[in-house]
């Protein structure tokens, strides 16, 4: 989906045959890229991280990179000059690294600060923005964690559930701001959250009630002869699960930032006059985009908590029956 | 062709999805004008179910898209 596609400034064309180009242009921006970049403007301060031919490689910025004559621009990709393949291992802080870089250090600053309010003066009434991160955490805690898993579990995986909950909020709310980009809008955050919400689904569930159970699990309470049929329809769900996870953040992340540019990018094809019928539509969008942040971090929490109460609860179940 | 199949296939994985949320959220309403006292644990049921129609219509959207992609690699 990132075609890596720097937008050029090419204001003095307002023609149609180019309004699909530059809607293309402006979906271009939504990707991973190697700077951060607000509207047609770069900024260059990201650094490259290469693993190529069993050493690493830091470069400061594109700069630097191209002065050290190891690595050129292809396409917008990096290759090495010698035989022009691409690095081993890219690890480069690219700018959705950066954002998350970012949410964390927000997110651990704001907690620590409301962490050292309540160690000070516990019995005082909460205010700012303590009161907003208390309401948050009440909501995850009573609303979506308590009512599906037992008193024990809860206390163990909650500092798990917050963690994903603000983690993702935080990251789909700094794709809203201008400049900003949605780190939950690529693949592969999702897909790490994902793995390690498979891990957390199983492994709770082997530590509830023994290995043995939930190798029984896997027959899903279906009678033995059924086992052929049955182990492997269960395997898939497992992986399922988290993939489609990862598809739902990923997608509603996607969809709805690529509706926003398309709506803008119609002014390029119908005109100036039609700007502001669009722009409407768009902060509309744009509100719904708030919610829609909000939601999928509520459905990500709330889907994590179901699977591991599931994981738990069949295995449960089996405990008793037998 | 290729770009005409990519937009059949969204628009027919829509017309899924909003029929099947449409249903959902018909019951679900009728529910809670039944029974108003268990509206609140219908709206999160309905939001979890709302949410894993959301997702394969999603599958079947993101399907096309790469297809889109595919199809025509300059855009």
């Amino acid at each position: 989906m990132s075609k890596e596609e720097n937008i050029h400034s090419e204001n003095n064309n307002e023609s149609s045959e180019n309004a699909g180009q530059k809607i293309n242009e402006l979906l271009s921006g939504l990707g991973d890229h190697y700077e951060f970049n607000y509207s047609t403007f770069h900024f260059d301060i990201l650094p490259y991280i290469f693993y190529d031919d069993g050493q690493f490689h830091f470069f400061k910025n594109k700069n630097s990179l191209e002065q050290s004559g190891l690595y050129t621009f292809e396409h917008h990709h990096p290759v090495s000059t010698a035989d022009h393949s691409a690095p081993d291992l890219d690890l480069s802080i690219t700018n959705l690294v950066a954002f998350q870089f970012i949410g964390a250090i927000l997110l651990i600053v704001g907690f620590i600060n409301v962490a050292r309010k309540y160690k000070k003066d516990s019995k005082k009434a909460p205010s700012g923005f303590q009161n907003m991160i208390e309401s948050l955490v009440l909501f995850v805690k009573e609303e979506v964690v308590r009512p599906n898993l037992d008193e024990k579990t809860t206390n163990k995986l909650l500092p798990y559930f917050l963690t994903l909950f603000f983690f993702i909020l935080i990251l789909n709310l700094l794709g809203m701001i201008p400049g900003g980009h949605a780190a939950t809008g690529s693949l592969g955050l999702p897909l790490a959250l994902a793995i390690i919400a498979f891990f957390v689904i199983n492994i709770v569930a082997m530590a509830q009630s023994g290995i043995g159970h939930w190798f029984h699990h896997l027959l899903g309470g279906a009678p033995v002869f059924l086992a052929p049929l049955m182990i492997p329809l269960e395997i898939m769900g497992m992986f399922v699960k988290p993939f489609a996870l990862t598809v739902r953040l990923f997608a509603n992340m996607v969809a709805g930032h690529v509706v926003l540019y398309i709506l803008i990018g119609l002014i390029f094809l119908f005109g100036v006059a039609f700007s502001p019928i669009l722009i409407g539509f768009s902060v509309f969008i744009f509100f719904l985009e708030i919610l829609v942040a909000f939601l999928q971090a509520y459905i990500f929490t709330m889907l994590t908590v179901i699977f591991v109460s599931l994981a738990i609860g069949e295995s449960h179940e089996e405990v008793h029956s037998h | 062709m290729g770009l005409l199949g990519a937009a059949i296939g969204a628009g027919l994985a829509v017309i899924g999805a909003g029929l099947g949320i449409g249903k959902l959220a018909a019951a679900a309403l009728e529910g809670s004008a039944r029974q108003p006292e268990a509206a609140g644990n219908m709206r999160t049921t309905m939001i979890i179910a709302a949410a894993l129609i959301e997702g394969v219509a999603f599958f079947a959207i993101i399907v096309c898209m790469l297809f889109l992609f595919i199809q025509s690699p300059n855009a």
